[in-house]
């Protein structure tokens, strides 16, 4: 008789929004780039299925997307094994793995909610953390994702009053679905950014405080996507970087330490031309 | 002006019921009146109507109006049918009625109907235009709000904006509005309205600018059929001498069934620094199935700086297509006027936003002369 392992389901963590433009692309390239430097296993997804910025923003030139999986799929069912439809992206050091969003419009068009849904609990099997980035809309896809997620980080930013209303729309929706509390995780995004509006009014309009602030640094922001490399796998580096690794640490229920710098190769790397 | 009534329905009581019903409207007064198509067309001459009601749901009806046409060269014809059908209202008028009213009608409905085509002037139907956008963030609701009150300012026509987002419709936030009624109204009811009732639902916000917002919260979505969106878009067009609508980011059965009906369809992305250009240039790939794609599809971007003549035709090459306008980063002015509920070219009518976005008007207005009432 052989050894029962129990199978485990790894972290689903859903990064959505009401408002677009909020950096969801942004601060899950991040979060998966910090938690594959912390050693797990991290699959990034692109549900941004028409438009989706994952492959830019790392400059991957991915082989298989997710309409190549959903192909394989429907011809061989559960049979087939989803991690061969995913490109790496590494740094150094620091590997994960992405699951692009589909080449072309009409492929992605025609991505089925459920077979999406079927991906992401294939991946759950395989890695530790699957993160998946979205578009600004309650689709039926979203939904599915909401559900099955263990951590939903709703982003948002304080810009202008349209914004903050589609953030309070969203965030009222969210609650209509009665999601245990500590399952929804309000990030405010690009929090210094010029505006009138303070963020204690729209916390008490939103109804409660936002689990983490990230400043607003567009220049670095822009740098790092121009260069294809995470802000958190550059040391020396930003606030914003900085920001994005205590948020990481939050979600890893480990206070950030800078210890971990050390036994990652390319802190010394960066100490030498950073 | 006081309108003489020809009445030309072969149903013996609904004859009876409108003849009541012009008689009573102040302004209105019945003429003559027929059963018999070719008594009305023989004999009405010798009443002087200037006004033509006539039943199209009969065999032909359709080249009726035609005859009808030369029959009495200069009275205007108004088209009754039992219930609104795009396609009879948009062949109808292409034959040369001024509109379509749904009969029974009551006397404000027939009054709305004939100001409503006297105000359109001569070739009644809207120009529709569709905001399209890759992504959301596009800056399309700011250009779309203003863009109307310049067309409304410069032509001194009526604009309606249709916002088909249909979950996060930003446009009654733009206007400061607190609509009673909604696109989900006017679609759950369109069955029931004509062109003149289907107006008390769009909101005024300027003259000559009026508003049908969008879903006050996305689980209303699934209640907006397409194909009756379609009608409600069909019958704004007899409302407007321009319908403006605002649909959710990306391809999605809304956008794509809004822009295939459209006159224009402009594609709005806002330059962020990312790869705006790209997401652009595959969305135009769709559209090149198109056969008239240049005439009909037009590229806007949106914050642009410098927003001069070089950045335009710079952006043009990166995309490979010609972009029609392009939109200045006034991100103090713009969100200022939106926390107020103010327009940004009514805030600053001086500024470079204010200008651009009146180029753009004058582009519009300058097409007229192709209209396409059938394109749906």
């Amino acid at each position: 008789m052989g050894v029962f392992t129990q199978e485990i389901n790894g972290v689903v963590i859903t990064f959505f929004s009401t408002a677009s433009a909020v950096g969801k692309t942004l601060i899950s390239t991040n979060m998966a780039s910090e938690l594959a430097r912390q050693g797990k296993k991290v699959c990034l997804v692109d549900f941004d299925l028409q438009f989706g910025d994952v492959s830019n923003y790392l400059q991957l030139l991915p082989q298989r997307t997710a309409y190549d999986l959903q192909q394989a799929m429907n011809l061989q069912g559960n049979a087939v094994r989803a991690e061969e439809f995913l490109t790496p992206y590494e740094y150094h050091n620091v590997v994960f793995y992405v699951l692009a969003a589909p080449a072309k419009l009409e492929e992605a068009y025609n991505i089925d909610a459920d077979k999406a849904m079927d991906m992401v609990r294939q991946l759950q099997k395989v890695f530790d953390y699957v993160l998946v980035d979205t578009t600004s809309t309650f689709s039926k896809l979203n939904l599915a994702l909401l559900d099955l997620s263990t951590i939903v980080s709703f982003l948002g930013i304080v810009d202008f009053i349209p914004t903050i209303k589609n953030m309070k729309i969203g965030s009222e929706t969210l609650k209509k679905m009665n999601y245990d509390k500590n399952k929804i995780r309000l990030i405010l995004n690009r929090s210094n950014a010029k505006t009138r509006i303070s963020i204690e009014d729209v916390e008490n309009l939103l109804g409660e405080p936002f689990y983490h602030i990230l400043p607003n640094d567009f220049q670095a922001a822009s740098r790092s996507i121009k260069d294809g490399v995470p802000l958190v796998l550059r040391s020396g580096g930003s606030e914003l970087g900085e920001a994005l690794r205590d948020l990481v640490a939050r979600y890893t229920n480990r206070v950030y330490d800078d210890t971990v710098d050390e036994h990652v190769p390319e802190s010394w790397l960066a100490r030498i031309f950073g | 002006m006081d309108y003489r009534v020809l009445l030309m329905e072969s149903d013996r009581l609904m004859l009876e019921r409108l003849s009541q019903v012009i008689n009573d409207t102040p302004n209105f007064s019945l003429a003559a009146r027929f059963q018999n198509v070719s008594d009305a067309l023989g004999q009405g001459a010798v009443f002087n109507p200037n006004l033509i009601l006539l039943d199209i749901e009969q065999p032909d009806g359709m080249g009726l109006i035609d005859q009808f046409k030369r029959a009495y060269p200069t009275a205007a014809i108004l088209c009754m049918g039992e219930k609104w059908q795009a396609e009879n209202a948009s062949q109808s008028v292409k034959a040369g009625a001024k509109g379509y009213i749904i009969k029974p009608f009551t006397g404000m409905e027939l009054q709305e109907t004939v100001e409503t085509f006297s105000r359109l002037g001569g070739d009644a139907g809207a120009e529709t235009l569709v905001f399209f956008s890759p992504k959301g963030k596009s800056g399309k609701t700011t250009l779309i709000a203003n863009l109307a009150m310049s067309l409304a300012r410069k032509t001194r026509e009526p604009v309606g904006i249709i916002d088909a987002d249909l979950q996060f419709g930003d446009m009654a936030v733009f206007f400061n509005l607190a609509p009673q009624t909604t696109i989900v109204e006017a679609v759950r009811d369109a069955r029931f309205l004509s062109p003149a009732s289907l107006r008390s639902y769009f909101m005024p916000v300027a003259p000559n600018v009026s508003v049908l917002c969008g879903t006050p919260t996305p689980n209303m979505m699934d209640k907006i059929a397409i194909d009756k969106l379609e009608n409600l878009i069909a019958m704004s067009r007899s409302l407007f001498r321009y319908v403006l609508i605002d649909v959710p980011a990306g391809f999605n059965p809304t956008s794509i069934a809004a822009a295939e009906g459209s006159s224009t369809t402009f594609m709005v992305t806002m330059i962020n620094g990312a790869y705006e250009i790209d997401h652009t240039k595959r969305a135009l790939d769709i559209f090149r199935d198109w056969a008239d794609v240049e005439e009909r599809l037009k590229v806007i971007f949106t914050r642009v700086e410098p927003c001069d003549s070089r950045s335009k035709m710079e952006l043009a090459q990166k995309l490979g297509y010609p972009v029609a306008e392009i939109i200045p980063n006034e991100y103090t002015i713009v969100s200022d006027a939106a926390d107020k509920g103010k327009m940004a070219t009514d805030i600053r009518p001086d500024s470079p936003l204010s200008r651009q976005v009146d180029r753009l008007a004058d582009q519009i207005i300058g097409r007229r002369h192709r209209i396409r009432w059938a394109a749906v």
